[in-house]
């Protein structure tokens, strides 16, 4: 259970950069999620601290230590892989055994081991079967206790639920959470989908482009996104973007575009003041738009399609040209192709710097 | 009638088929027939397929390694024997060393990134476009007189598994590349060594592969001739080359060389049985979605 540091890490592929120098800090026993879209750094980060690739620049620390020229086996990682990687020939026991067993355990100490993971996991039934007679949620299941077993310090995930369908990963997710708070471990778990990273992290890393963008808790993150990338990863349905400029009117500092004109609140109002830029844009929550009107923000938009989800329905609207989805409850009817007002909450709306993105 | 035309079986077709059953099967039948005959009825000019079938012939052949006298010849020739006992040691331990440096160095072209990997795997490939007639003169030098192992049993091992070696490298790194990379990984997370990744995670998953290579490594150095004639002498004569030294201009005795054939082909077909049981598919199935 390590505090990991990462100092000006880096990472090129010949000349690829593909991780800019950064530093991060994880704290003993945290859950970390590295989030971001395909081929932002997120997996190599991973490979780097498991030892499965070098860096190219830069040192990682545990508690102090430097471990970037030691072999995988020396730090005390445990990894999930995201394609399983279990063993073909062995059967189960034995694949969770393979650590151990290389370690040179007691073997009354192996088999209860095992079977204490395989208890904990319901996989216990499975011991005697090879990996080719399992489902994916049991691989997935044993590729887990294949690193839980071995008692590491640290435990690396590498989006361990991608493989697996929208019920399963669901069902792993809560059981992953619930896990996290029962294994006092240091935790790094990769994924693209930002929902786990969000029920699961203690910490979310937001990269993109093999740059961090942003690190905090899940709701710093969703309140204050430092720039437009961040605000539109995280959430869901994702915040929508639109061009418009800041205008003066009778004191009181607001946000026009095509199809909208949007007074902001005084907080807002005053660093957009400060700010030199005029052409912004504007962030709008689908859950910030409001079936009830709101006197004076109000923001004129057609139903373009509204996709039935239950209790809420997400209304895919057009404002000009740009689309807007709205988040809705479901209990007042809108039919597709009609126009009309919906109110905005002007306390959740943010604005970017059209530029650089950063948030204002 | 269109139907009946292009389905009718066509006379010559069978023709052919029969006349290539003949061609490859009809040594095989003679030789066996042959090696049931007394030399009388071999020689006789009414030879036939009518004889009294005898096992003489084979009880010549391994007369000094049966567990009774043999009462028909009045001294035991030990050649035959002998040669059976070189042939199967000479082609087990090439084969098994081939093996196991071939599977180790495939394994090191694959995963390993070197100087020079491309040219080595190259080259491997091209000394097997070397004829072994080409070598036949070099290896006999510096076998006689560099090293003096010709004569040996030893040598032609040596020989043998050089020759097999770049067959064998090329065709287990394409079965090596088909094991998924994150098993290797995961073996490396879990604390193994390369030697370890290698030989606990990899060479189980290549087992068919090995099985083709064992299968073909064995098959060439059970039936190689041209260095085994040159580099044998009396007391390491593998079979084939034995075979050629009893056609002599005094005596040939047709029975025994057919029926130390027929014996010569036996190991090779248990051999491939045997290893052919682990040409299985789907090794690696369950190892990472797929």
């Amino acid at each position: 259970m390590p505090e990991i540091v990462f100092d000006n890490v880096e990472k090129s592929f010949g000349a690829v950069r593909v991780l800019e120098p950064f530093n991060l800090h994880l704290d003993d026993s945290e859950f970390t999620v590295l989030v971001g879209p395909s081929g932002c750094g997120k997996s190599t980060t991973l490979r780097i601290l498991a030892g499965l690739e070098t860096l190219s620049g830069g040192e990682i620390t545990f508690d102090g230590k430097p471990i970037s020229h030691l072999d995988p086996k020396a730090r005390d990682i445990a990894m999930v892989f995201q394609d399983y990687a279990l063993y073909p020939h062995m059967n189960i026991a034995r694949n969770m055994s393979f650590a151990l067993r290389l370690a040179k355990v007691s073997k009354s100490e192996i088999d209860d081991r095992v079977k204490r993971t395989a208890e904990l996991l319901n996989i216990a039934h499975l011991l005697d079967r090879k990996p080719a007679e399992l489902s994916g949620g049991q691989r997935q299941r044993v590729a887990m206790g294949r690193a839980m077993v071995r008692d590491a310090g640290t435990f690396l995930f590498d989006e361990p639920l991608s493989n697996l369908d929208a019920k399963l990963r669901a069902k792993m997710r809560t059981e992953l959470a619930e896990m996290r708070n029962t294994i006092d471990k240091n935790m790094v778990y990769v994924t693209h989908d930002q929902v786990e990273a969000m029920t699961l992290g203690d910490r979310i890393v937001v990269m993109a482009n093999g740059r961090i963008q942003q690190q905090g808790t899940p709701e710093e993150l969703f309140k204050s996104p430092v720039n437009r990338f961040v605000a539109g990863f995280i959430g869901s349905p994702t915040m929508n973007f639109l061009d418009g400029e800041l205008t003066e009117a009778d004191g009181a500092l607001r946000v026009r575009g095509d199809g909208f004109d949007l007074p902001l609140p005084e907080a807002l109002a005053t660093r957009g003041r400060a700010h030199a830029a005029r052409t912004v844009t504007l962030g709008l929550r689908p859950s910030s738009v409001t079936l009830d009107t709101v006197p004076g923000a109000e923001i004129e938009l057609r139903v373009v399609v509204s996709e039935y989800l239950g209790a809420q329905s997400v209304l895919v609207t057009r404002c000009g040209d740009e689309e807007v989805l709205v988040e809705a409850n479901s209990a007042t009817p809108i039919a597709p192709g009609t126009t009309r007002a919906f109110g905005v909450l002007t306390d959740e709306l943010m604005i970017f710097d059209r530029e650089s993105g950063l948030r204002i | 009638m269109a139907a009946r035309d292009t389905n009718a079986p066509n006379p010559a077709f069978y023709a052919l088929l029969v006349a290539l059953v003949v061609m490859s099967a009809g040594p095989i039948v003679l030789m066996l027939a042959t090696s049931f005959k007394l030399n009388v009825d071999i020689m006789s000019s009414t030879a036939g397929l009518f004889f009294m079938p005898t096992i003489q012939n084979y009880e010549t052949a391994l007369c000094d390694m049966l567990w009774y006298e043999v009462e028909h010849i009045r001294r035991c020739d030990p050649t035959f024997g002998r040669a059976l006992v070189n042939s199967l040691i000479v082609a087990t331990v090439s084969t098994a060393l081939t093996l196991i440096i071939g599977c180790m160095a495939a394994y090191a072209l694959v995963r390993f990134r070197f100087m020079g990997r491309d040219t080595v795997s190259m080259t491997t490939l091209m000394m097997r476009m070397v004829p072994p007639a080409v070598l036949l003169v070099p290896v006999f030098g510096i076998w006689t007189f560099q090293y003096g192992i010709d004569g040996t049993r030893m040598g032609l091992i040596l020989i043998y598994t050089a020759m097999n070696l770049p067959f064998v490298v090329w065709i287990l790194q394409s079965f090596i590349v088909q094991v998924p990379i994150q098993l290797e990984e995961a073996a490396r997370m879990d604390g193994a060594n390369p030697f370890q990744t290698f030989f606990l995670v990899v060479l189980p998953l290549i087992k068919p592969g090995l099985a083709a290579a064992a299968i073909f490594t064995f098959r060439v150095a059970w039936n190689e001739f041209l260095l085994g004639n040159a580099l044998a002498d009396r007391n390491s004569r593998t079979v084939p080359v034995t075979i050629v030294n009893s056609l002599t201009e005094y005596d040939i005795d047709w029975g025994v060389i057919m029926a130390t054939g027929m014996l010569l082909a036996v190991p090779p077909i248990i051999f491939t049985f045997v290893a052919s049981r682990q040409i299985i598919t789907g090794m690696t199935a369950g190892a990472v979605k797929g």
